[in-house]
Parts: C-alpha cells; structure tokens; sequence
C-alpha cells in the first residue's frame, strides 16, 4: 500500500495518570463542577498525544460550554430516577421529553466536538441537519424496537453514515460507503454466540442445581440469562466493538480519494477490555487511567490512512471553509454521550 | 532558535520554521514566510505530558514544537506545567485525598445530603405519593383485608394510644391481605404503614406494636425518601466515573453500596421502635420474638437450595442480618 500512514498514539499511563488523579480530586472538591474542565483537559492529552504525519490533533472546546450540557443532563437524569419512583407518569412525560430533544442534542453536541477538534491548524465540522437527527437518533431506533431489534444494524448504518456523511475536515468531506449488509453481518455471528451460551448454561444449571428444587427450569433459565447477559459484555462487546471500528473506517473516505483501514482484531480488543475490567475492579477504579490509555493505543494505532496521492500534495488542496457560522458555535454546547 | 512546524489556519500545508523572541515579540521566519506577533496576542497553552508543545496565533495560525525543553526556555514566562499534574508526589497525595474524600462522601456527605433534602419536602407531596402507591399495590399484590373487626379496632387502638417521642409521625394504619407476599408490614413515604393479614394473625398486640414502631421510625425519619435520593447519587456518581463503555456494569457495584445505606436505615428504625417500646412499657425483646417467628416460617418455606443461596446473599441484604438485629433488641430488653 502506498504511502500508507498509520495513526500513533503516543500518551503513557503513569504520565496520564497524574493528569487524571488531579482531575478527580478537583471535581470531587467542587462538586463535580471541575469535571467539566477535566473533560478538556482529558480530551487534550488524548488529541495531542495522537499523531498522524508527522502532526497531532488538538481540542479546543469551552469547558463551560461543557458545563452547561452536564447540569442539562444531570437535571434530565435525576428527574427523571427520581420521577420514576414516585409518579410513573410524571416519569413518562420526561423520558418522553428526553426522547424528543435527545437527536437534537447529540446534533449540536457532535457539531461542538468536532468544530473543537483540529489538526494541522484546520478544524473539523458537522453539517448535519436536524431532520436527519431525528431520522437518525429518533425514528430508525423506534423502528428498530417496534421490529424487535430486527432492524438494528440497519438503524445503526443510519446513524453512522448520518454522522460520516456529515462530517467534513476543512474543506474536504468524509463519505461513508458501507450498506447495511456488513451491520448485519456482524450481528449475525454474535446472536447464534449468545443462543449457544444460554443453551449451554440452562444445560448446565439443570445438572448442578438439586432435584428436591422446585421450578428447576425457571432458576436455571434465571442463572443462565444472568450468565448470558455477562457473555454478551465480556465477550460480545469487544467482538462487537472491534468489528464495528473496522467495518466503519474501512468505509469512509475523505475527499473522495484518501481511504482509511481499521485492522482491530476481537481478540486483542476482548484481553485489553477483558484485562482493564479485573485490573479496575482489583485497584477500586485507579487502574481506569492506565486502562483508558491502553484501550485508545490499541484502537488508534490500528487506523491508518491511505491517501489516493502524494500526502503533501493533498494536503496543499485541503483548505479551512469559511469561519461564517462562528458566532452560532460560540453558543453551542456539548452534551456528553459517548457515541 | 527553536525549530517549529507552522501552519497558518488556511490549508493544512506544514511549514519548517525557526522561532526566536526578542523582548515582548516572537519572530517566526520560514522559506517565503515570515510573521511578527506581540507575546501579548500569542495564546500558548499549558503543556500535556510529552506531547508537542503548541503557540495558537489569534488568526488561527498555530505552531507545533517538538523540543519540549527548548519551547520552555523560549517563553520562560509562558504557562509552566501544571505543578499539580507534573510530580508523583502531589499524585500520590491527591490520590490518598481523593479516596479520603469518596469514603467520607460516601459515608457521611451522601446520607447527611439526602437528609438535608428529604427533611424539606412538603408533607403534602408524600401524601399524594402514598395514595398513588397503594393504588399500584392493590391493582398487583394487594387484596382486601379479611380481618375479623374487633381485632382490627384493638389494634388500631393501640396504635391510637401510642405514646411516641417528641416530633415522631403517628403511623395511619392500612390493612390488607395478600396471598403472593410474605407476612409483612410496610411503611409508606407519606406515614401509611400497611400490615398485612398473615402478620396480623400470627402476633400478639405487643408484637404488632412492636413492628408498628419500627415502621413509624421510617416514616418519622422519612427514609423511604432518603434511600431514594441516596440510591439515585450513588447510581449517578458511579454510572459517571465507571464511564462510557461499561456503564451496564455500573449497576453491580453502585447497588453493593446502596446496601449499607438500607442496613443503616434498619439499624435506625430498630433504635426508634426500641425508644417507642421503652416509652411504652413494652419490652424490645418483642420485636425479636416476631423477628423469629418470620425466620423460622421463612425456613419453613423454602426448599434447601434456596437457603443455602439466601444465606449468601443475607451479607449483601438491605435488612441487616436477622441475627444481628435479633440480637441489639435483646440486649435492650435487659
């Protein structure tokens, strides 16, 4: 492959560490308001120490800005638990509300991420639409519940092309080319993986559990969906996971030339999240730096960028769009959901 | 002269330049490029780690250094590390503070918080809560009450003629029967305590007394009410620092920690219905006799299997272990 460039990771454990015990105390000691600061800082360490050319990434975002997407989400999370004990349908009212305003919320919030990423002194954008929120992280979701799941890879093709579709650095727009074919591909082996663990566990329970039980079946089905569940987090997640990250770079393309290849294999991702999980728990959660660095190597360092021509020469065609739309980013806020 | 990749906010097109600062001015001079800005314009942020440091110019220009130490002597005013983040020493201690810190959130900060809050909500709200709850209990599990009615009028009585501590809530008696729960009583948010027939028939007046008492403590405390505001913090801190990917787990560890909050409550509801026994001249060994009785027709009920299960997770039970409980009301009765 010519020309190929792979993505370095270049932060340490015991370096992020520091950064990270610091960023805990603080927010501790403030209520939890210092965490929006730590957020910044966390993003920086993270986009700095990734490289790509001879270059690193940046962010830029407001810490307050990010502090007032976390009080939204923190009022929305609390009324609604707390809602939910008391009136259940003063508890609908608000998850329906939090349905209704989610699309757009992930909308500005992925705007506000990637206008506040940079690389190379240019800054990435986020042109989506509202409607295409909505079609995106409201309607295609709730068809995919109303069909039982059935239609989730499909769903979820829609959210990503949505977001890559949408996506541009400077000038230059990301493209993203997988059908949905590929979504279901991968559900395909997990679900037979799953049936197969639950089967195996009901067996296995109705061996161990004694005779003078009564309702053997329903104690074993309980233990064995208990232990289904745990399969599917330990092993179908990273499995998951790890095709997701390929199947989705592998996909995109930027400018029309320049491609992308994710080589994350199942199993290196399941012993590094497999690891972290017994490493976190057996340290009371201060292994979780050490982990969050590991994790974003392996996933980082196995995306490369493959330019349709001479690096330097695209480079030279990739230029910074018009700064217009700079006093409406300057009231965007981030609401913080992984996606 | 420090060696520095520029690019200027317009195309991504890196250029190989050398910095130098003469007085309150940086110099930046390339091949066909050079550019002048007053230290004062320059926005330099904080270095991270190892990672290159950077000069952001105000029209998006922006400059990365690899030499670390050099950047440093070139702009000795420009912001330091954070001192905080740069040595193990204030690592290590703001680790041990951290701890220190959640153990006594979790501790002390949590429950007085929840307190704080509980203590203000008007009575009128956990009224209407307690009518809507029994509502949802006897469209599920709860059926009318088949108490003979003379019964029913001592105990409610009794309960009349309770005499309670300063500021306690007198207990409204809800009866019912049910054929799915266990004999039981209950306290509502609002001060509904609701007692079961299979309770009812099964103890003697001092023992429903005794019980009463002890669900009057949950409700004079309003504990209902901080064990949900306790349990939906813990559920939020935990789900927010465990973080993005594994937050289904969050559930395990953040209902391990609810649990000694519910042992707390029980523990507190036993000393309010031991202050009401004493007050009344009944004796708290009482409430253990029917403690008793419950386990014994507990074991009765459920198969060997089961047990042996119970008997693990009664370390990870909301109610502290029966033994345990058994025991401190003894120990008053004395």
């Amino acid at each position: 492959m010519k020309n190929r460039e792979r993505l370095q990771f270049t932060g340490q454990g015991g370096e992020y560490f520091k950064i990270w015990i610091v960023n805990l105390l603080l927010s501790i000691l403030t209520l939890g308001i210092y965490s929006a600061w730590a957020k910044v800082r966390r993003n920086q360490y993270f986009y700095r120490h990734t490289r790509l050319a001879g270059a690193c990434f940046d962010y830029h975002g407001d810490p307050k800005a990010i502090l007032k997407g976390r009080i939204i989400a923190v009022v929305l999370v609390v009324a609604y638990t707390l809602a939910g004990r008391f009136s259940p349908l003063i508890a609908l009212a608000i998850l329906l509300l939090i349905l209704l305003v989610m699309p757009w919320l992930l909308k500005r919030s992925l705007r506000f991420r990637l206008y506040n990423s940079s690389y190379r002194g240019l800054r990435f954008a986020f042109y989506g639409k509202t409607g295409g929120a909505y079609l995106s992280w409201l309607a295609w979701p709730l068809a995919s519940v109303l069909s039982v799941g059935l239609l989730w890879p499909l769903t979820q093709q829609r959210i990503v092309r949505y977001m890559r579709d949408n996506s541009a650095y400077g000038n230059a727009l990301f493209r993203f080319t997988a059908g949905t074919g590929g979504f279901y591909k991968i559900y395909l082996l997990v679900i037979p993986m799953l049936v197969a663990i639950f089967v195996l566990l009901l067996v296995a329970s109705q061996l161990v559990i004694p005779d003078d039980v009564e309702q053997r079946m329903a104690v074993g089905g309980a233990l064995a969906g208990i232990g289904t569940y745990l399969g599917m987090l330990i092993f179908g997640y990273p499995y998951v996971s790890a095709r997701l990250q390929n199947l989705i770079w592998n996909n995109t393309q930027l400018a029309g030339v320049h491609r992308f290849t994710s080589e994350v294999k199942a199993s290196g991702l399941f012993g590094i999240m497999f690891s972290n999980l017994i490493l976190t728990l057996l340290t009371l959660g201060f292994y979780k730096p050490f982990a969050d660095i590991r994790l974003a190597r392996y996933r980082i360092e196995h995306i490369s960028l493959i330019p349709g021509a001479d690096l330097e020469n695209i480079v030279a065609g990739i230029e910074s769009q018009a700064a217009a739309t700079g006093e409406e980013i300057a009231e965007m806020f981030d609401f913080d959901i992984a996606l | 002269m420090l060696s520095a990749r520029y690019y200027d906010g317009r195309t991504a097109v890196p250029h190989t330049v050398q910095l130098r600062v003469c007085g309150s001015v940086l110099f930046l001079q390339g091949d066909n490029l050079e550019r002048r800005d007053a230290l004062a314009a320059l926005s330099i942020p904080a270095p991270l780690g190892s990672a290159p440091r950077t000069i952001l110019f105000a029209d998006g220009g922006r400059c990365e250094v690899e030499d670390i130490q050099g950047f440093a002597a070139l702009f000795p005013a420009g912001p330091g590390s954070n001192q905080l983040e740069g040595r193990w020493l204030y690592a290590i201690t703001a680790l041990v503070l951290a701890a220190g810190l959640a153990v006594a959130a979790y501790w002390w900060g949590l429950p007085y918080l929840a307190r704080l809050v509980a203590d203000r909500i008007p009575d009128a709200v956990l009224t209407d809560m307690d009518g809507y709850w029994l509502g949802n209990l006897d469209d599920s599990v709860l059926g009318a009450s088949v108490l003979d009615g003379a019964r029913r009028q001592a105990i409610e009585q009794r309960v009349a003629d309770l005499i309670l501590p300063a500021g306690a809530v007198r207990p409204q008696l809800v009866f019912r029967g049910s054929e799915r729960l266990e004999p039981n009583a209950f306290a509502l948010p609002g001060g509904s305590v609701v007692i079961l027939d299979g309770l009812v028939e099964m103890a003697d007046e001092d023992e429903i007394v005794a019980v009463l008492a002890h669900e009057s403590g949950h409700v004079s405390q309003r504990h209902a009410l901080r064990q949900l505001l306790q349990a939906s913090l813990v559920g939020l801190i935990v789900a927010w620092y465990v973080g993005d990917s594994s937050s289904l787990l969050a559930v395990v560890p953040s209902a391990l920690l609810q649990t000694r909050y519910s042992r707390d409550l029980e523990r507190s509801a036993d000393e309010f219905a031991i202050e009401v026994m004493r007050l009344n001249h009944i004796p708290p060994g009482r409430l253990a006799d029917l403690l008793l009785k419950l386990q014994a027709r507990q074991a009765q009920d459920e198969a060997g299997f089961v047990r042996r299960l119970d008997s693990v997770l009664d370390y990870l039970s909301s109610h502290p272990a029966s033994e345990e409980r058994i025991a401190l009301l003894r120990s008053q009765s004395r």
